[in-house]
């Protein structure tokens, strides 16, 4: 499922996408450019869903093209060129996340947002509940529900393990649902 | 009967059957509370997908290129002077060993600040020579790409290394920095015999 949408993504993106890739391959500045002109925008959603700041967003979205740039011939075609752009992202959106060392424990945020009355009447959109999200939480949710990947290569971006995965997603479901006035099983 | 909660709600979305899948599918076809709560998962999915597209507020690409051509300056530098059969010697040495993937067991924070003092120490003498003015062949500039390419992957294995747990990633971390000392250093005796060679 994953491959089919990174293929007709990529292929919506970029036309030509081998030719852009060869010449790429040979230092093209066009190319080259033409790479960052298809996937700058899914990168940047990318960045921003997992940074905090547009700032830190912006810079994950430099770092990424600029590894692209420095890699593109040792990318080997095994998956979608979309989706090897993407894990670069991903990486270092997450490596950001961890040099910020911002304190992003449940138990401070918690501390910090956590008199804000959410359980009683407080109705989110969800564009702002995934933002109150704690960052690590926000990155499983949108790295597993939004772009496909699975715990266990989520675990290994992270360094963590996939049972950390799928209790870090299960905790921001459980506060979505409380932020968005879902309706609770009682 | 209680119901399913969250984390056996959002498991059930995976593939694979994991121990209590089973029995929690069954508790779902009968429990009209939690397969509500199960749509409710699914659409605030829906809905995430459906976010619209954030787009960056200023262009990065005239930054990143100047980057890329920075970077290309300075390896053409650096390959200048690089001596072919050295340059083959020494890339078949840093192959042929074949020690850097052997674990690093109980790795500890001194030997990690060597490493990295040995690779910094091993920049700076690739830094002090200067090549620039050299002319070079091109299986030589092909071998030293490939040096250097090496070098580049072992630092994007660095930073990912330093996402991992402790204990992992100390050992991890040695090892790739011995990786990068042992590739280094063949960049490096490249260059003093490309100098020697020469009568520098």
């Amino acid at each position: 499922m994953t491959m089919t949408r990174t293929l007709s993504m990529e292929s919506y993106l970029l036309a030509d996408a081998d030719s852009v890739v060869a010449r790429a391959r040979q230092g093209d500045e066009t190319a080259l450019e033409a790479l960052y002109r298809a996937f700058e925008v899914p990168v940047y959603n990318l960045a921003r869903r997992i940074c905090r700041t547009t700032e830190d967003a912006e810079d994950v979205l430099q770092e990424t093209f600029f590894e692209v740039c420095r890699s593109i011939r040792g990318y080997r075609e095994e998956g979608s060129l979309w989706g090897w752009i993407r894990t670069i992202a991903a990486s270092k959106a997450l490596m950001r996340l961890r040099r910020n060392k911002y304190r992003d424990t449940d138990e401070l945020h918690e501390e910090v947002v956590g008199r804000r009355k959410e359980d009683t009447h407080l109705r989110m959109d969800l564009e702002a509940a995934l933002e109150r999200l704690p960052e690590v939480s926000r990155a499983v949710v949108w790295l597993h529900d939004v772009e496909g990947y699975t715990h266990d290569e989520i675990a290994g971006m992270m360094g963590k393990t996939p049972s950390f995965s799928k209790s870090q997603l299960a905790r921001a479901h459980a506060r979505l649902r409380r932020w968005l006035g879902e309706e609770v099983i009682s | 009967m209680s119901h399913l909660s969250i984390e056996t709600l959002v498991g059930l979305r995976e593939p694979g059957t994991e121990p209590g899948t089973a029995a929690a599918r069954e508790h779902l076809d009968a429990c009209s509370a939690c397969r509500a709560e199960y749509e409710r998962l699914h659409q605030r999915v829906a809905r995430l997908k459906a976010l619209p597209s954030l787009r960056p507020g200023r262009d990065r690409w005239p930054t990143i290129l100047g980057r890329v051509r920075s970077e290309r300056r300075r390896r053409r530098a650096r390959f200048a002077g690089v001596g072919g059969l050295a340059a083959a010697a020494a890339l078949a040495l840093v192959v042929g060993l074949g020690t850097f993937g052997a674990p690093e067991v109980g790795a500890s924070p001194a030997e990690i600040q060597q490493a990295m003092g040995r690779s910094q120490a091993l920049e700076s003498a690739l830094d002090r020579i200067d090549p620039e003015s050299r002319v070079t062949d091109g299986r030589t500039a092909g071998i030293a790409q490939e040096l250097e390419d090496r070098i580049a992957r072992v630092d994007r294995r660095l930073e990912m290394a330093e996402l991992m747990e402790r204990q992992a990633r100390d050992a991890e971390l040695l090892r790739l920095w011995r990786e990068r000392v042992g590739l280094l250093d063949a960049l490096v005796d490249v260059h003093v015999t490309r100098a020697s060679n020469v009568g520098l």
